[in-house]
């Protein structure tokens, strides 16, 4: 159990922020990253940059000792060189935490980066500055206003409030990610970017975001664990993944040259296969492509844990009951046949060119009600762990009640998924649907893989353990 | 000698690689079993061993110069007498006179030669990021072309070791293939777990290859051991 609460808030819940390198400058890092605190932070903000009294009508200061309150965090945008400076003086000043923006240090690959990365490691340790970055994006709060993500607004949209937290060693790859989030109106809790990592990492985030009461999936994007810190990165991750489901992507997944092969196993143990190991060990979530993480993201998010393998599926298009059939089976779950008390049942509310077998067809000639008739029947029982709704919308029978039951059908509490396959129709209902927390597939191949990895995640918790 | 001893023994030689009796008896020091033997410096010698151990026997040759024995002619199975073994060490040491001139010729391994069964691989190696990582698999083929293996970051329970077993794809063939009776799945468990308890006491080792090792329907036996070692990799716990 996590004991101690996390030393990490005032990264993500300062009373007061100080951007070093604030500048009203357009275009400029240190004026987008103010203006989003402006915009969105409700604690104290103070500008810090010594060519001006005030910026973007706040008052500035020369240094962050100046301040005359208590400033909690420091974000610091300004050249490399400069850095180690304003720690000091953000130490001198009883700063808790600071969030590196600038570049400049060991990625360059220079001698001068690296010595100058070593200093601020120093300063930091001297003081007890925690230390998120340098050379990245820092952090988007979506809950307290913090957000150092320094590409404006018309550029990077921000997703909307919700319960997904995204750790990501990559910074482009994040704000590309939340950007795409924005766009499809997936709703986002924090993102964090730790660039070099000289001190917070992934093992400390995820323990972080497992306490965090507005964070209910966690994305990991991963290149690689730091040296000797594999243990760790194991132990945590198992650890939260008994409170939390954690989807993770690894990038670098071809064989890493620089570790020669010593014998048959470490030739074998190649970085990926390893990773595949790890994952495991730890109870995470893999997500093997871009679509994936989404894809895994959504279901997790929204749906109830899946109490059992076997998957009903209600159809207006046998075609596609017949794929959705193929991809849930061969993703390791059931598509039983129709138990005979329930066919029976089936037969007497269904006209008699229904097929009541599992997947159950409506046929073309369809209406919502056919459709509310059979869910009706199948939610509520003990031998149903999952409903999928093939919803084609072409059909003429189809006028949207059925979409808003699935919405108010959530009170059964099971996994309650929909393929709607088409165009603007479809998406329209689409975006009802997802907006109301039920999960939308256009492919049969995806929803199978996602409905997979919750079932899985199922396991996890109630078992406490894949076996 | 303890197991550290061994480690530094060899690290203070300047080798890289335990020789096969030193690596024959770290594995006994785990609890692993292994091919009866004994190690011998000359063909008299062997031969000596050779009758101890019963017939028939296996001689390999000792080196610390070379790495694959059987590519040099350093491997005669199947010898059924005491003269067998004399002129297989004859042959070793021609051998190897001729294919690696260079390598320094230690000795030779006499081993008992065991009956056949199935041919499993565990292997250990140590990863800057997790440290000791254990893998299972089949033999021959199954590892070289297929690649069939599991992985697991140490430390390895039980639990785990068995769940290794049943995730390779061949994993049926440890159930008794055709009329085969299944293998003895607690024993090859029972040393990964020894393996993994290895490599987390002895950073100095960077990989291990018990392969193969041979498993029957009761029991399993290391029959060849390679055991690398560096001071380098002193990675984490």
């Amino acid at each position: 159990m996590i004991v101690v609460l996390s030393v990490l808030e005032f990264f993500f819940n300062p009373s007061s922020v100080a951007v070093v390198g604030a500048t009203p400058k357009e275009g400029k890092v240190g004026r987008v990253i103010l203006e989003n605190f402006k915009n969105k932070f409700k604690g104290e903000i103070y500008p810090v940059n010594p060519h001006y009294q005030e910026i973007l009508g706040l008052k500035a200061y020369a240094s962050v000792q100046e301040i005359p309150g208590r400033v909690d965090l420091v974000v610091i945008a300004t050249p490399a060189r400069t850095v180690p400076g304003v720690l000091e003086d953000s130490g001198v000043k009883g700063v808790k935490g600071a969030i590196i923006i600038s570049g400049g240090f060991r990625e360059t690959g220079t001698q001068e980066g690296a010595m100058l990365e070593d200093e601020v490691k120093r300063i930091a340790a001297k003081h007890g500055i925690r230390v998120i970055g340098p050379n990245c994006i820092g952090v988007l709060d979506n809950w307290s206003g913090v957000d150092t993500f320094f590409l404006p607004e018309d550029k990077m949209r921000r997703p909307p409030r919700g319960y997904v937290s995204v750790i990501s060693q990559s910074g482009a790859f994040a704000s590309a990610l939340l950007d795409w989030m924005a766009h499809h109106g997936y709703g986002l809790s924090k993102a964090i970017s730790f660039g070099n990592k000289i001190d917070v990492d992934e093992v400390e985030l995820l323990n972080y975001l497992a306490e965090d009461p507005t964070t209910n999936v966690i994305f990991l994007y991963l290149e690689g664990v730091r040296e000797g810190r594999g243990r760790d990165f194991i132990d945590t991750a198992r650890k939260v993944s008994r409170v939390k489901p954690v989807v993770v992507y690894k990038a670098g997944k071809t064989k890493r040259g620089g570790i020669a092969a010593a014998s048959h196993t470490a030739a074998l143990a190649g970085d990926y296969t390893l990773y595949i190991t790890v994952f495991k060990q730890s109870r995470l979530l893999e997500a093997v492509s871009f679509d994936e993480i989404m894809d895994l993201v959504k279901v997790l998010s929204t749906q109830p844990l899946m109490k059992g393998r076997r998957v009903y599926i209600v159809t207006d298009a046998g075609g596609v009951g017949v794929m959705l059939t193929d991809a849930i089976e061969l993703n390791g779950l059931e598509v039983p046949e129709t138990p005979a008390d329930l066919k029976e049942r089936l037969r007497s509310v269904l006209p008699p060119h229904c097929i009541v077998e599992n997947p159950i067809d409506l046929t073309g000639d369809t209406d919502d009600q056919r459709f509310i008739t059979v869910l009706n029947e199948l939610l509520p029982r003990n031998d149903v762990d999952a409903v999928v709704v093939v919803a084609l919308p072409q059909i003429p029978g189809l006028r949207g009640e059925l979409f808003e039951y699935l919405v108010k059908a959530k009170v059964y509490g099971k996994p309650l998924l929909v393929v709607l396959i088409g165009g603007e129709l479809a998406l329209k209902y689409k975006k009802f649907l997802e907006e109301n927390g039920i999960p939308v597939f256009e492919s049969p191949e995806r929803l199978a893989r996602a409905l997979s990895a919750l079932y899985t995640y199922s396991r996890i918790r109630m078992q406490g353990g894949v076996s | 000698m303890n197991a550290g001893s061994i480690v530094e023994t060899a690290l203070r030689e300047g080798r890289s690689k335990l020789l096969e009796h030193e690596a024959m008896r770290l594995m006994e020091l785990y609890g692993i079993k292994v091919a009866d033997y004994g190690f011998a410096e000359s063909g008299r010698e062997a031969r000596e061993v050779a009758d101890k151990i019963g017939y028939p026997v296996v001689v390999k040759v000792v080196s610390p110069d070379i790495s694959h024995k059987t590519d040099v002619g350093g491997v005669v199975l199947g010898l059924k007498s005491g003269e067998e073994v004399e002129r297989a060490c004859e042959a070793i040491t021609k051998n190897v006179r001729e294919r690696q001139p260079g390598a320094r010729l230690t000795g030779f391994l006499v081993q008992k030669m065991m009956p056949p069964g199935v041919e499993v691989i565990i292997g250990a190696t140590r990863d800057q990021v997790f440290g000791p990582v254990i893998m299972f698999g089949l033999g021959g083929i199954f590892v070289e072309v297929l690649k069939d293996v599991t992985f697991r970051v140490a430390p390895v329970s039980y639990q785990d070791a068995i769940e290794m077993l049943g995730e390779i794809k061949a994993s049926r063939i440890l159930e008794g293939y055709r009329s085969q009776p299944p293998v003895d799945k607690e024993a090859i468990a029972g040393m990964i777990v020894s393996l993994s308890k290895l490599m987390e006491d002895n950073p100095y080792i960077i990989s291990v290859d018990l392969n193969p090792v041979i498993a029957y329907s009761r029991g399993a036996v290391v029959v060849d051991a390679r055991v690398i070692v560096s001071r380098a990799s002193v990675v984490n716990r």
